[in-house]
């Protein structure tokens, strides 16, 4: 009984192991190539920072057992209003402001459009990743210049360094924590994702989660666009289109279950996002191309991923 | 099965370790045999030897890391660019060559450049146009050379970088080539009397620089053509009518005096609707030739198969226009070749071997260049025969080495000499 308990607690720390083995091997490889380590550690923060507290955020629709196909595009809306925002009044903090309650407002759009509709929320996202995809073009058509929103790079500067992004992180990630593992939501939350029917018996509102799940999503992405502008005050039509997928990636390479429930966790955003950033480092010192080195990210995911998920598969619930 | 799994990834993972380890350590031929030409004068010998002489003073021992940001992988031109880098100049000379992914945005040409620093590259050759200043910058303030290839900067940008120690220049078509380009495709055909155009404007729904001047030098084109009183939009003149289609973001059909614009359509939707559109374009009643700013054939070929309508395309010499033009599917194509990045390259390897080339005041280089016009089958097959060498392609390693010592004023007559048949006669 004790050794399958600690062969649990070995799988269910494969995400975090995988990290550490990637760390350690970006950390010798970089000694053996002789790259630039301390350079590759700002850029793989730089890197994977925006991706993490999205995903983070997102942990929460993720553990009701659905997702929200359109968190890259609510990541480019928010900045491209908050940019325009900026151009308008020259206040970061009101900047950082509208890009939160932009997202904000985007996911409870999506909560509720369910809710009236009586829709899984996973399908309403998918409609709203079309309304904003069309709402970025016309944004950028009538507020910029054709091409692009360009907050200017000077107002910004002073914030694109490694210490504001990992203690942005830090907030929004021990905070996330909090509600996650240490309030009733978390536990609710949790309830709902494993078994909705006995949740809705024991008089959990399913909308209310959800509700709060977006909310606490859309918190995330505001961030996430707000460090989006200041790592790259160009924002163009492409702005973050790689941050919804990305999020996807890093929660599941992370050891989130896609089935959501009390085998979610709130950190494997982190450890996803940066496993993922560790990985295509270490692909560029071997120069792959970028073919050959998505088709080796892909193998190891999929192998990292089974060995996480190994023990949940065709068992009962965790006690 | 949980352990041999495990074993696996380690194993995988440990491959990978090893697999970093060699190969980017060895040193290559540094093509020492550089220089004289059997054929050659006794003058261009002793030049050709004093060159050879100034190169052997640049150490080229150490293999040069370039970062190279693509933020298109997969069209024709991106591929021949790609083919000359890694097939010919990665070989001739010790430098490796490194290459970003696809980049769709400025944050990722950023990610791209830090990752280029973290791995110990002395510079950056862009071909990714998102935010070039943030790309100057960021190289400058990493001390890593910068250089711009197959473009060039705006003139208020030129003059804000222009004395950065680490930006090296650019080298491409400038807008006025662009501008030209479109104004002698649009010529080809009025000058054969034809009337009835359709014009594909690409990345102009997107403020493309480069495509609006193609565009407008067709639209002047054809208002000079279009007998008196003829304008496009009540603009008559290069500059209005740049600036009318800046306003509109697109090209209005209608008539242009005698010469009628008969269909346009923009941008790169790639779905059904817009295939449909471009089909319903190509196939418009008395239409004569279609006007591409870009590629023109992949888009409204197969349309106009056993029609007379002609397709002029701007792109790059690829196997896939020698065929459509073999097939009737373009008629006309200003293409790049893949040699044309040659200087470029020599330019920011001479920066890292510590002898950059500048302007007479020290700035950095904005050099043009322009296409080679293939009005026919004949043409084009000529013209990919050496542009698609890896052997001896347009740029030779013989006349890329006369560029490590050039002084600017030789460097410039190189580039700006690029038709084909003067790059054949320097050979």
């Amino acid at each position: 009984m004790k050794k399958n308990q600690l062969k649990k607690y070995i799988m269910n720390l494969t995400p975090l192991f995988g990290l550490v083995v990637l760390f350690a091997a970006f950390l010798i490889l970089g000694k053996i190539q002789d790259i630039n380590i301390s350079y590759g550690l700002k850029s793989i923060i730089n890197q994977s920072v925006v991706v993490a507290v999205v995903a983070t955020g997102a942990i929460f629709i993720y553990t009701l057992g659905s997702f929200d196909i359109s968190l890259g595009a609510s990541v480019a809306v928010s900045a491209l209003i908050g940019g325009m925002v900026y151009n308008k009044t020259e206040n970061i903090l009101i900047m950082t402001a509208v890009c939160i309650g932009v997202a904000v407002l985007i996911g409870l759009f999506n909560s509720v459009l369910a809710s009236v509709f009586n829709l899984p929320v996973f399908v309403t996202t998918i409609a709203m990743l079309s309304v904003l995809n069309a709402l970025i073009l016309v944004l950028i058509k009538v507020n910029g210049t054709g091409s692009e929103i360009a907050v200017p790079a000077a107002a910004v500067k002073g914030l694109n360094n490694t210490p504001f992004k990992v203690v942005v992180l830090l907030l929004f990630f021990l905070v996330s924590m909090f509600i996650f593992s240490f309030t009733k939501i978390g536990r609710m939350q949790k309830f709902q994702g494993g078994n909705p029917v006995c949740a809705k018996l024991s008089g959990i509102k399913e909308k209310k989660m959800a509700i709060i799940a977006f909310a606490m999503s859309g918190i995330g992405v505001g961030i996430g666009a707000f460090l989006s502008i200041i790592y790259a005050p160009t924002l163009t039509k492409n702005t973050a289109s790689s941050v919804g997928m990305d999020v996807i990636i890093a929660i599941v390479f992370g050891g989130m279950p896609v089935s959501g429930g009390a085998r979610s966790k709130i950190y494997a955003a982190v450890i996803g996002a940066f496993s993922m950033t560790l990985l295509s480092q270490i692909m560029v010192m071997f120069n792959l191309n970028s073919g050959i080195g998505q088709m080796v990210k892909a193998a190891i995911f999929i192998l990292v991923v089974y060995l996480a998920t190994s023990d949940q598969r065709g068992k009962m619930l965790p006690r | 099965m949980k352990k041999f799994l495990a074993l696996f990834l380690a194993a995988a993972m440990t491959v990978c370790m090893l697999g970093g380890c060699g190969g980017s350590q060895e040193t290559k031929e540094t093509g020492e045999e550089t220089g004289a030409q059997t054929n050659a004068t006794e003058a261009d010998a002793k030049e050709g030897a004093r060159n050879e002489q100034a190169a052997a003073d640049l150490d080229m021992s150490k293999t040069v890391k370039i970062g190279i940001l693509v933020s298109d992988a997969t069209t024709a031109e991106a591929l021949a660019f790609r083919n000359y880098y890694t097939e010919y100049i990665q070989k001739q000379y010790n430098v490796e060559l490194i290459y970003s992914d696809e980049l769709t945005d400025a944050a990722g040409e950023t990610s791209a450049i830090d990752t280029f620093i973290t791995n110990n590259c002395k510079a950056i050759i862009s071909f990714s146009s998102f935010d070039r200043a943030a790309q100057i910058e960021q190289c400058e303030g990493a001390s890593v050379y910068y250089a711009v290839a197959t473009g060039t900067l705006t003139e208020e940008e030129y003059e804000t970088y222009k004395g950065y120690e680490y930006y090296v220049g650019a080298i491409g078509p400038s807008l006025d080539v662009e501008y030209e380009t479109g104004y002698q495709m649009a010529k080809h055909y009025l000058d054969q009397g034809m009337t009835n155009f359709a014009i594909y404007g690409g990345a102009i729904p997107y403020y493309t620089e480069m495509h609006i001047y193609r565009a407008a030098g067709m639209l002047t084109a054809m208002v000079e053509a279009g007998g008196e009183g003829a304008n496009y939009k009540g603009a008559a003149d290069r500059d209005a009518i740049i600036q009318q289609i800046f306003t509109d973001g697109e090209i209005v059909p209608g008539a242009i005096g005698t010469i009628n614009v008969l269909g346009y359509v923009g941008g790169y939707d790639m779905d059904d609707a817009w295939f449909g559109k471009c089909t319903q374009m190509a196939q418009t009643p008395d239409l004569q030739a279609i006007l591409a700013v870009g590629n023109g054939s992949d888009f409204f070929g197969t349309a106009i198969e056993g029609t007379d309508v002609k397709i002029a395309s701007v792109d790059a010499y690829a196997s896939s226009y020698g065929e459509a033009m073999t097939g009737g599917m373009l008629d006309y194509l200003a293409g790049k070749f893949s040699a044309s990045i040659g200087p470029i390259f020599i330019a920011t390897y001479r920066a890292v071997l510590g002898s950059p080339v500048r302007t007479e005041d020290g700035s950095a280089l904005a050099l043009s260049q322009g296409y080679w016009i293939a009005e026919s089958a004949d043409d084009f097959n000529t013209y990919y025969a050496v542009d698609s060498s890896v052997e001896t392609p347009a740029y030779t390693k013989e006349m890329l080495d006369t560029l490590l010592t050039a002084d600017y004023g030789a460097f410039k007559e190189f580039v700006e000499a690029y038709s084909f048949e003067e790059i054949q006669g320097m050979k």
